[in-house]
C-alpha cells in the first residue's frame, strides 16, 4: 500500500488535533476578554483536523525509510542522546560530553580509538572554553562524589 | 539623502571593537560552515544562537554575528560544489553544474575567483536594495492595524511554503502545528495555564530557540547517520591559487541579471536562497546558452547562481526586519533569536531601534568586503578545513548544541526537548513537509492570537473587523490567489507524474 507512512502520521496528527480542540473548549472566558482563551486554539485545530483526514483519505509522496542497519544507528544515536541528558547534571560535563562526542564518532563511522581521543580533547576542552572562559556554569563532576 | 545620514549612523554603530570583531568571527565560522558539506547557513545559524545568549551579547552585536555567519555560509558554499562537486548547503547545488567542470578542466582558481567576486556583487546589491527599500516598507507597514496583522501573517503562513514542489497541505500542516505549539503556556491575556499537563516547565511556553535547534540540529544528524558512508570524497587539487582576471570580466552581466533575479526571489515570501539561485541559473541558461557551453563549465553558469543566492539572501532580510514575516528558513531563526532577546521586527523597529537597523546594515557592508578577502587571497584555509571528516565534524557539533541549549536556561527540561524535537524534525523531513512552517508558527502565533483578541475587543466580538480595512482585504485576496496557485500546480504535477508511471509501466 503505498502512502502508508503519509496516512500513518495523518492519523496521529488528526487524533492529537481532535484532542487538542476537546481540551480548548474548557478555558473559561474571563471578564473585560471578548474573545477568550478558547476560540483561537478551535481555529487552528479544525483546519488541523480537515487537512489531516485529508492525508489520510489521499495521502502524496513516497517515503523511503532507512535500511535496518541504518536504523539501528539512528536508535543508537538517539539512546546516547537521551543516556547524555540524564547523566550530564549527576556525573558532570567533561565525562559525558567525552562519551557523547566519541559515541557518536564510532556511529558514524570513524575508527574507535579516534573518536575516543577525539572525545577526550574536546569533552574537557568544551568544559574549560565554556565554563571558564565564557563563564557559563558547567558542572565539573556534578553528584559523582557526593 | 536621508539614507546616507542613517547608514552613516550605522557605521558608529558597527566599528566598535566588539562588533568588527564579531563580524570578523561570523564571517570565517560562515565561510567554513558553507563550505563543510552537511551544515547549512540554517543549521549553522541555529545552533550558534544559544552560544549569543550565553555570551550576553546585546540584541544589536548578536544579530551581527549572525548575519554575518548567515553571509558567509552563501560565499562558503560554493567551495565544496566547486572542487568537491558537494553543495556545501543546498542553495550551492546550482553552482556545481558549471563549476566542476570548470574544476575539472583545470580552471578550479577562476571558477573560484569569478564564484567570489559573484558573491560579493550579489551580496552588496542586495544590501544596497536592503538599505533603500527596507524603510520604505516599513514605512507603509505603520498603517497596519491588529486586524490587518492577522491578515498579514495568515499571507505569510499560506506563501512560506512557496509555489514549488510538495503537497501544500503538508506546508500548511506543518504551520498549524507550530501555532498549535505557540498556544501552549499561560495565556498572556486572561492568565489561564493551556495545554501544559500541570508541568511547570511549560508554563512559559515552548522555548522557539530550543525547539528548532532541535528541529534543524538534531534531526540533520539523525539524517546523517541514515546515509551511506561513503569514501572521503577527493578534492581537486589545485596547484595554482591565482585567478586569470580576463577569466572574470566577461562574467559581469550573469552577475549583474543573477543579483536582480536572486533579489527579487528573496524579497518575495517563502523563497530563500535556494529558489534565487535556481531561477538565477535557468534565467541565464535561458539568456546565454547559444552554444550548448552551459553544464560543461561556462563561467557564467557559476557566475549567476552564486550572485544570486547571495543577493537573495540579503533580500530575505527585508520582509524579516520591516514586517516582522521572515521569508526564508534562515530569516525565521534570526527572527526567533530576536524576539527572544525582546526585539520585535516591524515597522516599529525602525522608529524605536534605528542603531539596530543601521548599525546591521552598515555591518553587512563591511561583512560583503571581509568575506571577499577571505573568499579569494585566503580560500586555501578553507579548501583545507573542508575535509574535516564527518565523523568528527558532527559529534563536537552535537555537544556544542546541547551545551548551548543547556546554556539558555539551565534545565535538562530543555534538552529532553530539543531531542523530542529532533525526532519530530526528523520523521517531518522524512515525509516531505516543510519544518520552516512550523517554525515560523511557533515564532509568530502568540502574535497572532494577540492581534486578533485585540481586533475582536476593538469591534466588541464583531467578526466583520477582520476584512474592514482596504489593506486587511487585499492581503486575503493575494492569500487566496496565492493558494489557488499552488492547489493548481499540485493538482498538474500530481497528473504529470501519474501519466509518466502510466507511460513508463
Amino acid at each position: 500500500m503505498t502512502g502508508l507512512s503519509v496516512r500513518l502520521f495523518g492519523a496521529a496528527v488528526f487524533a492529537i488535533a481532535a484532542l487538542y480542540t476537546l481540551q480548548a473548549g474548557t478555558y473559561q472566558i474571563t471578564f473585560g476578554d471578548v474573545l477568550g482563551p478558547s476560540v483561537f486554539p478551535v481555529i487552528v485545530g479544525i483546519p488541523m483536523m480537515i487537512l489531516s483526514a485529508s492525508l489520510v483519505v489521499f495521502p502524496t509522496g513516497q517515503v523511503e525509510w532507512a535500511g535496518r542497519d541504518r536504523m539501528w544507528r539512528q536508535a543508537a544515536a538517539l539512546a546516547v542522546f537521551v543516556a547524555y541528558v540524564l547523566l550530564m547534571e549527576q556525573i558532570g560535563f567533561p565525562i559525558t560530553t567525552a562519551a557523547l562526542i566519541a559515541l557518536i564518532g564510532i556511529i558514524m563511522g570513524g575508527a574507535p580509538w579516534r573518536a575516543v581521543a577525539l572525545g577526550a580533547v574536546f569533552g574537557p576542552g568544551l568544559w574549560a572554553l565554556f565554563d571558564r572562559v565564557l563563564g557559563l556554569p558547567l558542572d565539573f563532576l556534578g553528584k559523582l562524589f557526593g | 539623502m536621508e539614507v546616507l545620514s542613517l547608514i552613516g549612523s550605522g557605521f558608529l554603530v558597527a566599528l566598535t571593537p566588539l562588533n568588527i570583531g564579531l563580524l570578523l568571527l561570523g564571517c570565517f565560522v560562515g565561510t567554513l560552515l558553507g563550505a563543510l558539506p552537511g551544515l547549512g547557513p540554517v543549521n549553522g545559524v541555529a545552533v550558534l544562537i544559544p552560544l549569543t545568549f550565553a555570551f550576553g551579547f546585546d540584541p544589536t552585536s548578536s544579530l551581527i554575528l549572525l548575519c554575518a555567519v548567515y553571509f558567509g555560509c552563501m560565499y562558503g558554499g560554493r567551495i565544496s560544489s566547486i572542487l568537491l562537486n558537494i553543495p556545501g548547503d543546498e542553495p550551492a547545488i546550482m553552482t556545481t553544474l558549471d563549476g566542476y567542470p570548470m574544476a575539472v578542466q583545470g580552471q578550479a582558481a577562476n571558477a573560484l575567483a569569478i564564484s567570489g567576486v559573484a558573491s560579493f556583487v550579489g551580496a552588496t546589491i542586495a544590501v544596497i536594495g536592503l538599505s533603500l527599500f527596507a524603510p520604505v516598507l516599513a514605512r507603509a507597514a505603520i498603517h497596519f492595524g491588529p486586524a490587518d496583522y492577522f491578515a498579514l501573517y495568515i499571507l505569510a503562513f499560506a506563501t512560506i511554503g512557496g509555489i514549488a514542489g510538495v503537497d501544500p497541505r503538508k506546508t500548511l500542516l506543518s504551520a498549524l502545528i507550530g501555532l498549535m505549539l505557540a498556544t501552549v503556556g499561560i495565556d498572556p491575556i486572561s492568565g489561564v495555564p493551556r495545554y501544559t499537563f500541570d508541568n511547570f516547565h511549560l508554563f512559559d511556553g515552548i522555548e522557539p530557540i530550543v525547539a528548532l535547534v532541535g528541529l534543524f540540529a538534531i534531526s540533520e544528524i539523525l539524517l546523517i547517520l541514515e546515509k551511506s558512508v561513503k569514501d572521503r570524497p577527493k578534492a581537486i587539487r589545485v596547484d595554482r591559487w591565482m585567478p586569470q582576471w580576463s577569466a572574470i570580466w566577461p562574467t559581469r552581466w550573469a552577475m549583474l541579471r543573477g543579483s536582480g533575479v536572486g533579489f527579487v526571489a528573496g524579497v518575495l515570501p517563502g523563497a530563500g536562497a535556494s529558489l534565487g539561485s535556481f531561477m538565477a541559473y535557468v534565467f541565464e541558461k535561458q539568456k546565454s546558452n547559444k552554444k550548448g557551453t552551459f553544464g560543461k563549465g561556462d563561467p557564467r553558469g557559476v557566475a549567476a547562481p552564486e550572485a544570486g543566492n547571495n543577493s537573495a539572501a540579503g533580500g530575505a532580510l527585508i520582509p524579516m526586519l520591516s514586517l516582522g514575516v521572515p521569508g526564508s528558513g534562515t530569516t525565521a531563526v534570526l527572527l526567533a533569536m530576536l524576539i527572544s532577546l525582546n526585539v520585535q521586527p516591524g515597522p516599529l523597529l525602525f522608529e524605536r531601534q534605528p542603531d539596530l537597523v543601521w548599525g546591521l546594515v552598515a555591518s553587512l557592508y563591511l561583512a560583503n568586503i571581509a568575506l571577499l578577502v577571505l573568499n579569494l587571497p585566503m580560500i586555501g584555509i578553507f579548501t583545507r578545513l573542508m575535509m574535516t571528516p564527518t565523523w568528527a565534524l558532527m559529534p563536537v557539533v552535537a555537544a556544542i548544541t546541547f551545551v548551548g541549549v543547556y546554556g539558555i536556561s539551565n534545565s535538562v527540561f530543555d534538552l529532553e526537548l530539543m531531542v523530542f524535537f529532533g525526532v519530530l524534525g526528523y520523521v517531518l523531513r522524512k515525509l516531505d513537509v516543510s519544518l520552516v512552517p512550523l517554525v515560523l508558527g511557533l515564532l509568530l502565533g502568540g502574535d497572532m492570537e494577540r492581534n486578533l483578541r485585540r481586533a475582536m475587543s476593538i469591534s466588541d466580538g464583531d467578526w466583520s473587523i477582520l476584512i474592514a480595512s482596504p489593506i486587511s482585504i487585499t492581503l486575503y485576496v493575494l492569500t487566496i490567489g496565492f493558494l489557488a496557485l499552488s492547489v493548481w500546480l499540485a493538482v498538474r504535477d500530481h497528473r504529470q507524474t501519474k501519466a509518466e508511471r502510466l507511460t513508463e509501466g
